[in-house]
């Protein structure tokens, strides 16, 4: 094409995207010359805090949009990809025993890792459909080969095949409901598709069914039922220092896709997926919180626990009210910080041969190591969502949502599922203090760093519950800066 | 913040209580002991403006999101509260001092009592609602630590386990009532709920906000049908029930009653609710508390009754019932704390609870059994004791209702029937302890406890007579100030006088006191009866029936829905995207088939759809026969190949056939390593369901299909079409979008080729398989065979196929044709090669190593692109130019043209770096004939 009518596009709203492609890409190829396996891991962390520094520095209440509309930088996107570093950076740093004891600490780890933050970052500064979906799949291709990390475990190749598998429809589905979109309002940009959706749409059939695919595809990602079959299994086979991480920082940029989708994209909508969302949430509720009381491996039940909060999350969401999509982001913030204590203490109290994955491991917690069962009790006592734990806020703050925009019923039942909730974050706490140890001692890994992250960890639950307001204020600017 | 430092003050003595005890037990006791005292003293400054009847709210803004400010507020029923949490709870530490053994942990249990402390003053200290139900919370997590302060006990820790429970899930539906009251008030603070009474009453979700306020309220204070926690909460240490079950924990329900009594009651709800469950309550609790041989069993009933009365007080709605109450939640919670001391210091000095064993104490303990006997009788109703003035206020309330209901006489009789049982429990604390014989087989000697232990109970009894004798006196004043917050407004005149003259109420007293003393006479067969009933009574079966129901119902979800099985999930995924689907199309009640004109229907079209269908259906029908079905797919993907052609479309369709040549031949090598035949390895129901629910997902995506094509949509074709020769210099147009439109895109997919056909090679590299030597049928394979004659043929036929590749890459540019097609064409050229010739032949005349050629072709497009920015044009713009070359002609040249090469040589490469390896692996594995193991 002769034509000169490219302009170079302004680079500066995706640096820190920039930062973390190139740096993954260095951490690869110096796994492969490097001696040292200590480099990947350094690399990783001076990277996500490089990134965390170019986030901070170009963070500001405007919204800039580059690459033709297609990737948006606003004041949501700054504070979700802040916290997915956070989360890369905890998860980089409690899986660094756990990785060298199984001869995982390598830099392929890393690498995946960055690729797979970079995803999540390209997922949450979308504003297109193509670049949602490119985010996704690089978060979920690096997700898959996380899984299957450990070659030579049966359990974790056969989850990564399940997530792959499964995953791999979900995508179809999602991108069966793009084109729908597409073919129904002739853009792919989420801005413009609410404009076309605003003037009218040809036919209601069309937009119906392309919503109810988009809609399955993120109650795929999210872990929503009935689309979270792969979520126990995924978080039970896969080595715990990937589960923490998926655990985690998706978790955002799937609330990111929601907003970006479901909010800027098909906001006029809103009374059509309002109802699918609501189904969800109640199944989310329903069968996270049941299935989880069964569970004896605290993986798949946190996996469980996992999708009733989604459920929460998507009541949220679901109220399309400005409070409501806030108290979402400070739920999905605060569900992020407490998932990566939860998951991290699962690894810190596993070592070479063993890992602490069984509730019975737990048992007599208090009486060996005080310190550490009281941060996981403040961690689990804080999902049940019991006060003065951060947990509860955003518990609280849905609730409120639901009720001003008048979901009464649903508010009810979500009081009664996390009642039933509350047994088995409890049955953890019981089994901490009330019971006795086995016979065999349980050691936590040595590792310093982890121990004094998890600290901190479950103190930022405690002083978030006490001192809500800053993270609270600063969920709702992000939100009205970017909604606006 | 003077008020939120009086909470403050026990969290910050908790953590000093718990620290201190590292330098000996006492000190925990005189810590705590401070710490109450120093609360106690910077709450009474505030006293004397209380009393003259203002109200003080502080506030500091710490939630504005939410609506929370941290806010305090002190009225009348608030410093009534905090008083008795206070005060009492300072005789409790000392109580515990001397209660507690040696083996118990002092530090940890003055923590939690101090913890306790705050999340009490906190309830009631709290101006905004939200911040009420916090401490409400609070108090739950602190009383579960405290009941099961022994952990080591079964019973500590179930009890403690199904106080949690109950309290802690009425206290949700609590905050659910109050986010109703914060909607329908307009705000969570006290001030704007409690002036706002008749908006709140005239709402139309007055009714549910109410019911959900109420069970938390009734929980609580269990009520009817909730008590059942409170009787198992009695396995904590006795200064922890005389705290809990006297002024704090159980009345923190019927505090919140009175709280917002002038914001709810008044209603026919509120009165029905509140007089059924407190009424039943009342009766049951005083029922049982006569049958319980357990001493702490048998005030755990009574308390269960008295805050059934208070709850029925409150119901009445009346000016003088709310006084009533409030009056005997005094009364209340200084008498049964001093009972409970008491049964405390029988406990500890007998080492038994059991009446049955504990008799004739009176001559052991005298002192002790006075202190008893009085605070027994003050529990009954006795004249010149406390307990006596506010019962008679209850009954005369009673008379006054019943006098407006239907049927008013059986609230009298039961009112009536619960005196005579509370004076018949009464009776028995006093009789069976103190007298009745001796002591039947006590595990210690009683006697007198320490001095100081003592105090406690004496304090609290004096106050018992002070009130009884003197109320006018004592209490008026706290009681006047209390009932003015409580309703908001004058307090009805009210008599404290013991005399009243002879009316209804003391009649009623009359009879119970009398009743009384016959039912304890006639107790001994009434006894046999109650052990028969033992249990079957017991609201706690319908707590373990609910536990239960739920665990079968979380079973039945985790067996139904968590199952390993990869195909159970897919099967669920699909059929929940279907049901899905369906959801969509009845709901978008539009019709299905759209506006659009349909095609005419020819019969070459149509007998092209009857061959790709009888492929489809054989290829399902025959897939367990692996190669007849891969054969049958490769038949579908050529009908498909036809269907490009008729939509003009002659690239499309050279690529589809050679591509389709490539991937047979892929998977027939694939195929040789697996088994001939698919085992069938589910039943025939299975597979049915599994037939159905493919239907369905491809039925809807048919329909699907159907629905968007018969609608008319705008096509971005035709922009493509007038833009390709004037902005890439081609005519074929397929050809343009690849190299030049969309070049980027075609870059990234070499890429993504050349990667996989790397990826492959590495997975295949020195990889050996067993391969079979026999087929299905037992019969050994066939030895590679290449005939002569086909051998030549085929080698002759290469430079042909060669050529033609070339002409296809050249043309591509303005005739179907390009790169990729060349480079498929080239492929398969050399497949033939491998066919006729065998791969260690043909392996031998290629190039070993054809990394390079991926490589280069690589190079070669990116080059192209990277040519641009020489020219101060964007990556990957393309040019092109006419040239004149003598003898031929004038020919075109596009720089599109050198990106197609580059095209070529990674789809050359990467094809034949795979079917090269995947066929070295074939022969690797395959077993050598004789002659060729000799050579």
């Amino acid at each position: 094409m002769q034509a000169t009518n490219f302009p170079m596009p302004d680079l500066l709203p995706a640096l820190p995207e920039i930062v973390v492609l190139v740096m993954a890409c260095v951490v690869l190829l110096v796994e492969v010359y490097s001696k040292s396996r200590a480099a990947g891991y350094v690399l990783t962390l001076l990277t996500l805090l490089a990134a965390a520094g170019v986030t901070t520095f170009t963070a500001g209440p405007d919204t800039a949009y580059t690459f033709s509309g297609m990737f948006v930088d606003d004041a949501m996107a700054d504070l979700l990809k802040l916290m997915t570093y956070l989360a890369g950076i905890a998860a980089v740093i409690y899986s660094r025993q756990y990785l060298a004891d199984r001869d995982m600490f390598r830099g392929e780890y890393f690498a995946l890792l960055l690729f797979a933050v970079l995803g999540m970052m390209v997922m949450i500064s979308a504003s297109h459909f193509l670049t949602l979906y490119l985010g996704l799949e690089l978060l979920s291709l690096a997700l898959y080969a996380m899984v299957a990390l450990q070659r030579d475990s049966a359990t974790a190749v056969e989850a990564a095949m399940k997530y792959f598998v499964l995953g791999a429809l979900a995508s179809g589905l999602l991108l069966y409901g793009m084109s729908m979109l597409y073919g129904l309002t002739g853009t792919l940009e989420l801005a413009k598709m609410a404009e076309a959706l605003n003037a009218g749409v040809k036919s209601e059939l069309v937009l119906a069914f392309g919503l109810v695919f988009l809609v399955a595809g993120l109650g795929f990602k999210l872990g929503a039922a009935p689309f979270h079959m792969w979520v126990p299994d995924v978080y039970h086979g896969a080595p715990t220092a990937v589960t923490l991480f998926i655990g985690s920082a998706p978790k955002l940029a799937a609330f990111a896709f929601a907003i970006r989708l479901l909010v800027d994209g098909l906001q006029p909508a809103h009374g059509d997926w309002q109802q699918m969302l609501a189904v969800m949430a109640v199944l989310s509720l329903a069968i996270g919180n049941l299935a989880a009381i069964m569970q004896t491996n605290i993986k798949r039940m946190l996996a469980y626990s996992t999708i009733s909060h989604m459920g929460f999350l998507l009541l949220g969401v679901l109220t399309g009210t400005f409070a409501g999509y806030s108290s979402a982001l400070f739920y999905v913030v605060t569900y992020v910080i407490m998932s990566l204590g939860a998951f991290g203490m699962v690894l810190h109290l596993s070592r070479a041969g063993f890992e602490a994955e069984n509730l019975d491991d737990y048992r007599g917690l208090n009486a060996r190591h005080p310190w550490l069962a009281g941060v996981m009790g403040i961690l689990m006592l804080s999902m049940a969502g019991l006060p003065p734990f951060v947990g509860f806020y955003a518990k609280l703050t849905i609730l409120q949502a639901l009720v001003g925009s008048g979901w009464l019923w649903l508010a009810v039942l979500a009081v009664l599922f996390s009642l039933i909730g509350a047994y088995y974050y409890l049955r953890v706490v019981k089994l901490m203090y009330f019971d006795t140890p086995h016979a065999e001692a349980m050691a936590p890994a040595p590792a310093g760093d982890a121990r004094l992250l998890l600290s901190i960890n479950g103190l930022a639950v405690l002083v978030l519950g006490i001192l809500p307001q800053p993270l609270m204020a600063l969920c709702a600017y992000a939100m009205q800066a970017s909604l606006q | 913040m003077s008020l939120g430092l009086v909470v403050l003050i026990p969290y910050l003595g908790a953590v000093l209580a718990a620290w201190v005890a590292r330098f000996g037990r006492l000190h925990s006791a005189w810590v705590a002991a401070l710490v109450a005292g120093l609360a106690l003293a910077w709450l009474l400054p505030h006293a004397p403006t209380t009393f003259a009847g203002a109200t003080v709210v502080q506030r500091l803004a710490w939630l504005p999101a939410v609506g929370l400010d941290l806010a305090f507020r002190l009225d009348g029923l608030a410093l009534l509260f905090a008083l008795l949490i206070l005060g009492i709870g300072l005789l409790i530490i000392l109580y515990a001092r001397y209660y507690l053994s040696e083996r118990d942990s002092m530090g940890r249990f003055y923590a939690y009592l101090l913890l306790f402390m705050g999340a009490m003053l906190g309830i009631v200290l709290s101006e905004n609602l939200i911040q009420l139900f916090l401490f409400w919370e609070l108090t739950s997590l602190a009383s579960f630590l405290l009941i099961s302060y022994w952990q080591g006990r079964e019973e500590a820790r179930n009890g403690a386990r199904m106080a949690l429970a109950v309290t802690g899930a009425g206290g949700l539906a609590m905050l659910g009532g109050f986010l109703l009251l914060g909607e329908i008030a307009g705000s969570y603070e006290l001030s704007v709920i409690l002036a706002s009474g008749d908006a709140i009453r005239a709402h139309p979700l007055y009714v549910p906000m109410l019911v959900l306020v109420l069970l938390g309220a009734l929980t609580k204070s269990a009520q009817f049908p909730f008590h059942f926690w409170l009787p198992h909460a009695m396995a904590a240490p006795t200064p922890v029930s005389a705290y809990l079950h006297s002024a704090t924990m159980v009345k923190a329900g019927v505090f919140l009653l009175a709280r917002l009594f002038p914001a709810l009651s008044g209603t026919p709800e509120w009165a029905w609710l509140l007089i059924l469950a407190g009424g039943f309550t009342l009766l049951l609790g005083a029922f049982f508390a006569l049958f319980k041989h357990d001493l702490k069993g048998l005030l755990a009933y009574s308390t269960i009754s008295h805050l059934g009365l208070i709850t029925l007080l409150f119901g009445m709605g009346t000016g003088l019932a709310a006084v009533a109450g409030v009056f005997h939640i005094i009364n209340h919670a200084i008498f049964k704390a001093g009972l409970f001391m008491a049964a405390g210091i029988i406990d500890h000095e007998c080492g038994t609870r059991d009446m049955r064993r504990i008799n004739g104490l009176w001559k052991y303990m005298p002192h002790t059994a006075t202190l008893a006997m009085v605070a027994a009788a003050s529990m009954a109703g006795v004249p010149l004791f406390n307990g006596f003035l506010s019962k008679e206020m209850f009954f005369a309330e009673s008379v006054h209702l019943s006098a407006g209901l239907t049927h008013g006489w059986l609230l009298l009789v039961a009112v009536v029937l619960a005196g005579v049982f509370a004076v018949a429990y009464s009776l028995r604390f006093i009789h069976d302890v103190f007298f009745n014989g001796e002591p039947v087989d006590l595990p210690r000697t009683p006697h007198e406890p320490p001095r100081w232990m003592k105090v406690p109970v004496e304090v609290l009894v004096a106050l018992c007579l002070l009130v009884g004798i003197l109320p006018a006196v004592t209490v008026e004043p706290v009681l006047a100030m209390a009932a003015a917050s409580v309703l908001q407004g004058p307090v009805p005149p009210h008599d404290l006088a013991l005399w009243h003259g002879f009316n209804p109420a003391l009649l009623m007293s009359i009879l119970a006191l009398a009743g009384g003393l016959l039912l304890y006479a006639a107790r001994k067969p009434l006894f046999v009866l109650a052990d028969r009933w033992q249990g079957r009574l017991d609201a706690r079966a319908l707590y373990q029936r609910l536990l239960q129901g739920l665990f079968a119902l979380a079973g039945g979800v985790t067996r139904a829905l968590d199952i390993g099985s990869l195909q159970r999930l897919i099967a669920l995924f699909v059929a929940s995207a279907v049901l899905l689907g369906a959801a969509g199309f009845l709901g978008g009640e539009a019709p299905l088939t759209g506006g659009r004109a349909l095609l005419p229907v020819d019969g070459v079209s149509l007998l092209a759809t009857l061959g790709l269908l009888a492929a489809s259906l054989g290829a399902v029908a025959l897939h367990r026969r692996r190669l007849a079905a891969l054969i049958l797919t490769g038949a579908v993907g050529l009908v498909v190949s036809l269907v490009f052609i008729k939509f003009s479309a002659p690239d499309l369709a050279l690529t589809q056939l050679s591509v389709e040549v490539v991937t047979v031949v892929l998977l027939l090598l694939a195929l040789y390593f697996l088994p001939q035949r698919t085992p069938a390895e589910s039943g025939l129901a299975r597979r049915g369901r599994d037939a159905l629910l493919a239907l369905a997902a491809g039925g809807g995506a048919a329909a699907l299909a159907w629905a968007v094509l018969t609608r008319p949509y705008e096509s971005i074709a035709p922009y493509f079409l007038a833009q390709s020769v004037p902005e890439g210099g081609g005519r074929n147009v397929v050809n343009v979008i690849l190299v030049d439109f969309r070049g980027f895109d075609t870059l990234g997919e070499i890429t993504v080729l050349a990667l996989a056909g790397l990826g492959i090679y590495a997975m295949l590299e020195r990889l050996q398989l067993p391969g079979p030597d026999r087929d299905a049928e037992g019969r050994p394979w066939d030895w590679d065979t290449h005939p002569a004659i086909m051998a030549s043929l085929t080698r002759l036929l290469l430079p042909l196929a060669l050529l033609t590749s070339v002409f296809i890459l050249l043309r591509g540019h303005n005739l179907p044709g390009g790169g990729f097609i060349a480079g498929l064409v080239t492929a398969v050229a050399l497949i033939m090669q491998y066919l006729a010739n065998g791969a260690a032949w043909t392996h031998a005349r290629l190039p070993p190593n054809l990394h390079p050629v991926i490589g280069w072709g690589l190079a070669v497009a990116t080059g192209t692109g990277l040519a641009s920015w020489a020219y101060d044009h964007p990556f990957l713009t393309s040019t092109f130019g006419h040239f004149d070359w003598p003898l031929v002609g004038e020919f075109e040249l596009a720089s599109a043209m050198v990106f197609d090469l580059g095209v070529y040589l990674v789809v050359v490469g990467s094809t034949l770096l795979i079917l090269i390896y995947l066929g070295l692996m074939h022969g690797a594995s395959h077993v050598l004939r004789p002659d060729e193991e000799a050579r």
